[in-house]
């Protein structure tokens, strides 16, 4: 039987899965979908502590989060596309230009 | 009656501001003259009160105005004049006049002329306002006041430059008097814990209150307050171990040695003693303190003076010699006999030291006994008066100084003490031997000062006429004893001698001459015909001790000067530069430090920063977590 | 009549914002004005001063931000009116013998707002306006001493900045922590100092309290060991800012421990008594002899202020009414005394350009007048009696007798160290042949200078000689600072000390 447990742990492990990705991976584009996985996670967990619980909110929150995300990934790619355009890489190593 | 007081106190401010106000200008001779006529102002004012005190008995209490109130202290200008503050005012106002007069013609060459007289009626007002006042504080106002006073005429001419101690003992007359001042400051500390003690256990200052609460006061506090007080006496009246700043103090103009460092100021200690007898009356221990300490130092300057070769110098450890009498007097409870010693003392030495400016004038400056000789010729006038004065210090009969000194010796046989008795006894033969040292290589001999070129001259006439009211005081000053005893008395406890210690006042009178004059007779068969200088005792270990003053200027300089010089650079350089400021910089370097490090977190780089955050975020949960499990 | 407190205050900083208009030549002559007026301002304060009333006169008081209890509060007692009225004078005496060339408007600007908050800090009477003029001083002064002062002066005036600057925030947290306290214990905020007199703490709370307060004003003072900004400070100053650093700035410190830690924390200072007293030996003996081993004449009097304001310490810490009211008048004499000096200094420097005392020598014959008004400072420095400097540093010392003998004694002993270095400066400079030869040419005091010093040299022997108007104006307030104290100490032992030092006025 699939408990509540196995989905939390899947959420756990996609979690873990975009944070070291947002730590290690250089490319912006990369960190993008890692920012993506970790968003997911959550909401894989609010779906099922949502059903678990026999609250409807956490389904509702999950939706906003799809819905953020998908209007995040719009701009977001827009304004790589256009750093790509500017600086002809994605690669945060050669983007430090805020260097203090 | 209280106008004459006012006159008698403030006629040498006025005298001193009139001269202070051409201070900047060269010499002009009036304003010798205008000072001297207001110190003679003052004189007669102080005179006239004398006799009215004679007459009526009654002393003048006299409020000014209000100084400092704070708290329960109230501190006034008040006044008195009494049987003790009369008699010292008309010593001072007398002694003032006439070293005035005396300085018109010493300090005729002196481009600063006019700021001499300034600063000289200065010192007047200030010991008038010491002897005069009727507390303690207004005491100590004279005692500082002369104190600056004394200070601004030993470094009279500040202009000569520091040289070493082989050259001139006292270095410079600057040298010697920022000595004079702060050997005095160390004594006035003592003297301030004395006052202090007496306001905390009396709650005012004031003489008469202070000496009617005499019977509420512990035996402790009245010894403490009597220590402290004495202490603020030694430095003014340069007892050991304060005294090398008085034969330093030789630097200034002779006119300043004669009133100051002779007759008055240095007498301030004296009078300190004499004011708060009713306090020292009940510490005997205290007193006989003193008088152990004042017989010591008569002997201990004696014995310094018999080798030194400086005039002004010898007549300055004479003056020690003679003020340690006087606290020897002081100390075994003979307060009027002390004062009367005072007086006569004043008289006598002044007069010497005014015949030492004479002789000083007349060698051009050279102090060097060993370079004169044979003076009497060109200096008639002054031989007598130097002749007459050493002749009273030695305790000639019918002079002054026979009948004052004789009078403490006795006193000390009277109490019992026979040391102090036989070292005052041996201390007088000393000073008989050293004062006549004095006069025979001064005046008589062979004429040395030829081999230097100087053409003594005498002083001028004035000079000579102005002291002799001194000469005649000298002389005659002995036989106003019995008087002034009754006069005294209504203030001072009486001394009487014992019965047993008066019948034999003809033979202690006798022993004591004897002793005199056989040091005169020494001094005679030594030096009177010619200057015979012995290398072999002149290199003995004890001639040099006596004239390298016990080496004492030496080991102040070694042991307390010098130290204090390299602890302050020490304090400086080391503590204030290198740990107390260094520590300040080293908190704020290493706040700046840290700064500089982790600048190196904003690298612009964005993964560093969401690695940053990251370890953030996993530390903020950890501290939540800790803090969840241990609430 | 009745808003003369906000006249005294804010005129000076009016006027330096028209100063901005002003053309540059009469800059000077519209700084002394301003100042004179300033000045006969604060003269009329006392005229109208109700020497009897010992609490505070010409109050004006009214809120500004009524829920958290910060009001626009201002009176004058008899402890902050002299201290007023020192200010102004030093300012307008400064200001007549500025010899700035260069930005001279801009200085004079300066110093008409370091003005307002001089006066505002011994003025407010509500603790929140109090720390704005107390931090705000400071700005004007780092401007002085950065843009006039000498080689090193960002150093300096960064230092002096950040440390009192770090000190007075301390304090800030202290007054935060007080206001909450009243807070709770009366339900409505109050920052008004005469409502914290009626707050009572507990030992605990006012010790801590009284640490805050203390750093905020140790610094300040400053006290050993936190007085290493000043010499700096001075040493990089112009002489201006050296006057008003030493006359006024420092007087702020001491004036704080009077307004608000004894009062406020009875018990506390009380327990204090003997490691403040500890520190302020050091602070008189130590500096000293650091005075004495400096070669540059203005060290040696910025050391000697130090050493100075170890006897306004002890004298605060005696806790009776001798030894407050010799210590506020210490403050007075300090301030005329060491801003003389300071000037007197600055006289030599703008003639010589140096300050190194082997520069000089045998001056005395050179620059009589000089050194006569030197002298004169010298010995209200060293405490000569008629000096004004006397009347503080005896009463304090008779004061701290009573706490204690043996410490008196040791502080007693300024008295010698004092005397050595300054005697020593002075010979040092004025006695002696003349070792350099360019000093020949070197003129005696102008008429500007000697109209500037002539008041001054007035004051040290008037006060010197007749202290009483001032003082029994102070001795007033101070015996109700003390009689608060005494009505709010909780342990027995504190009360005990403060009635046993006063108990012959009860009788």
């Amino acid at each position: 039987m699939i408990g509540l447990n196995h989905y939390l742990i899947l959420s756990g492990i996609l979690f873990a899965i975009g944070l070291i990705g947002v730590l290690r991976r250089r490319n912006l584009l990369m960190l993008f979908f890692s920012t993506e996985i970790m968003l997911n996670a959550a909401n894989v967990a609010f779906a099922a502590i949502s059903s678990f619980y026999h609250d409807l909110t956490g389904q509702m929150f999950a939706f906003f989060i799809v819905a953020i995300a998908a209007s995040e990934v719009a701009i977001g790619l827009g304004l790589l596309i256009l750093v790509y355009k500017k600086e002809n890489t994605l690669d945060l190593d050669d983007l430090a230009s805020m260097k203090g | 009656m209280e106008s004459l007081v006012y006159i008698a106190l403030f006629a040498p401010l006025l005298s001193s501001l009139f001269a202070g106000s051409f201070a900047m200008t060269p010499k002009k001779q009036f304003v010798g003259v205008v000072s001297s006529f207001l110190l003679f102002i003052s004189f007669a004012a102080s005179a006239i009160l004398g006799y009215h005190l004679l007459v009526t008995n009654e002393p003048i209490h006299v409020k000014l105005m209000d100084w400092i109130a704070a708290g329960d202290l109230n501190i006034s200008f008040g006044f008195i004049v009494d049987h003790v503050s009369v008699t010292m005012m008309f010593v001072v106002t007398l002694i003032s006049t006439v070293v005035h007069v005396y300085s018109i013609g010493y300090m005729d060459h002196d481009k600063s002329f006019n700021r001499f007289f300034s600063y000289l009626s200065a010192f007047v007002f200030s010991m008038l306002i010491l002897v005069m006042s009727d507390n303690f504080a207004g005491l100590f106002i004279g005692w500082e006041g002369v104190g600056v006073c004394s200070w601004l005429l030993i470094g009279f001419w500040y202009h000569k430059a520091d040289v070493t101690r082989d050259i001139n003992p006292s270095i410079s007359p600057s040298w010697a008097a920022n000595e004079a001042f702060i050997m005095n400051r160390i004594a006035d500390l003592g003297m301030l814990v004395g006052l202090f003690i007496i306001y905390w256990n009396v709650g005012s200052l004031q003489y008469d209150v202070v000496f009617s609460a005499i019977p509420n006061m512990t035996q402790a506090v009245l010894t403490t307050a009597a220590m402290a007080l004495f202490i603020g006496a030694m430095g003014k009246s340069a007892q050991f171990p304060l005294h090398t700043w008085l034969t330093d103090a030789m630097e200034g103009p002779t006119p300043v040695s004669a009133l100051i460092h002779a007759a008055t100021m240095v007498t301030a200690g004296v009078f300190l003693v004499i004011r708060a007898n009713p306090i020292f009356a009940l510490t005997p221990e205290v007193s006989y303190f003193i008088a152990a300490l004042g017989t010591f130092v008569a002997f201990f300057a004696a014995s310094m003076a018999l080798v030194n070769r400086d005039l002004k110098r010898i007549i300055a450890f004479s003056t020690l010699s003679q003020l340690g009498y006087m606290f020897a007097a002081a100390g075994l409870g003979a307060y009027w006999i002390a004062l009367f010693h005072l007086g006569a003392h004043a008289f006598f030495k002044a007069l010497l030291f005014l015949g030492a400016g004479n002789v000083m004038h007349a060698m051009h400056d050279e102090l060097d006994i060993f370079k004169m000789g044979g003076l009497k010729k060109a200096m008639r006038g002054t031989y007598l008066y130097m002749g007459l004065a050493s002749l009273a210090l030695a305790g000639i009969p019918p002079l002054a100084g026979f009948f004052s000194k004789d009078a403490i010796i006795e006193t000390a046989f009277n109490e019992g003490s026979l040391i102090l008795w036989a070292t005052l006894v041996i201390t007088a033969g000393m000073t008989a031997f050293y004062s006549f040292r004095q006069v025979f290589l001064t005046f008589h001999g062979d004429e040395r000062y030829h081999e230097f070129g100087i053409h003594p001259h005498e002083m001028y006439k004035y000079v000579l006429v102005a002291m002799s009211p001194l000469a005649i005081l000298a002389v005659i000053a002995g036989f106003f004893k019995d008087g002034f005893n009754d006069f005294i008395i209504n203030l001072l406890p009486n001394y009487q001698m014992s019965e047993h210690t008066h019948h034999l006042a003809l033979y202690l009178g006798l022993i004591v001459l004897a002793v005199a004059v056989s040091g005169i007779l020494l001094a005679y068969i030594k030096y009177n015909k010619r200057l015979v200088r012995s290398e072999k005792t002149e290199n003995g270990f004890i001639y040099k001790l006596l004239a390298n003053q016990y080496y004492i200027p030496v080991l102040y300089e070694a042991v307390i000067s010098k130290p204090y010089a390299e602890l302050s650079k020490l304090m400086w350089k080391n503590v204030d530069m290198k740990i107390v400021d260094a520590t300040v910089d080293a908190i704020a370097k290493f706040l700046y430090r840290s700064g500089d490090k982790s600048r190196g977190m904003q690298s612009g780089n964005l993964s560093n920063y969401l690695n940053w955050m990251a370890i953030g975020a996993i530390a903020l949960l950890l501290v939540s977590i800790l803090s969840l499990i241990a609430a | 009549m009745s808003n003369i407190l906000t006249i005294l205050v804010f005129f000076p900083a009016l006027a330096g914002l028209l100063g901005f208009v002003i053309d540059k030549n009469s800059a000077r002559v519209y700084g002394v004005a301003i100042a004179a007026v300033e000045f006969i301002l604060s003269l009329f304060l006392w005229m109208n001063f109700d020497s009897l009333n010992p609490t505070f006169q010409f109050i004006e008081h009214f809120p500004i931000v009524k829920d958290f209890g910060i009001s626009y509060y201002l009176g004058v007692d008899g402890i902050s009116l002299f201290l007023v009225i020192m200010t102004t004078f030093m300012t307008l005496i400064g200001m007549m013998s500025m010899t700035i060339k260069e930005d001279l408007k801009n200085m004079v600007i300066t110093l008409l707002f370091l003005e307002m908050t001089m006066v505002g800090v011994f003025l407010a009477l509500d603790a929140i306006m109090f720390y704005f003029f107390w931090e705000l001083s400071l700005v004007p002064m780092l401007y002085i001493i950065g843009a006039w002062g000498g080689p090193l002066r960002v150093y300096a005036s960064i230092k002096f900045f950040l440390y009192t600057f770090v000190g007075s925030l301390i304090m800030l947290v202290g007054m935060l922590f007080v206001a909450y306290s009243f807070y709770s214990a009366a339900g409505v905020w109050s920052f008004a100092i005469t409502d914290w007199y009626a707050l009572g703490f507990d030992m605990k709370y006012q010790f801590w309290l009284f640490l805050a307060f203390f750093v905020g004003f140790a610094i300040k003072v400053p006290m050993f060991p936190f007085h290493t900004w000043l010499p700096y400070a001075h040493g990089q100053a112009p002489t201006i800012g050296s006057v008003i650093l030493a006359a006024v700035l420092l007087k702020m410190g001491t004036y704080g421990f009077v307004r608000f830690s004894l009062p406020m924390f009875p018990d506390a200072s009380i327990m204090m008594i003997a490691p403040i007293a500890i520190l302020s030996i050091i602070m008189i003996v130590y500096t000293a002899m650091v005075a004495y081993a400096q070669e540059d004449m203005k060290q040696v009097i910025a050391y000697s202020s130090v050493s100075h304001m170890g006897i306004v310490m002890l004298g605060i810490f005696a806790m009776n009414s001798e030894g407050i009211s010799g210590s506020v008048f210490q403050m007075l004499s300090h301030g005329i005394v060491s801003g003389a000096l300071f000037m007197l200094v600055g006289v030599i420097y703008d003639r010589t350009h140096t300050k190194y005392m082997s520069e000089f020598g045998g001056l005395a014959s050179i620059m009589p007048k000089y050194a006569l008004i030197f002298g004169i400072m010298l010995m209200a420095s060293v405490g000569l009696p008629l000096t004004i400097g006397f009347v503080g540093e005896f009463l304090v010392l008779i004061g701290f007798y009573k706490i204690s003998p043996i410490l008196t004694v040791l502080a007693g002993t300024s008295i010698i160290v004092g005397a050595v270095y300054m005697l020593s400066l002075f010979k040092r400079s004025f006695f002696g042949a003349i070792t350099n030869e360019a000093n020949r040419k070197l003129k005696d005091l102008n008429a500007n200078e000697l109209v500037s010093f002539i008041p001054l040299v007035a004051i040290v022997i008037w006060l010197g000689i007749y202290p009483k108007p001032v003082l029994s104006i102070i001795d007033n307030s101070v015996k109700t600072t003390l009689s608060i104290m005494e009505q709010k100490a909780i342990t027995p032992e504190a009360k005990e000390i403060i009635i046993a030092k006063n108990s012959k006025e009860e009788k």
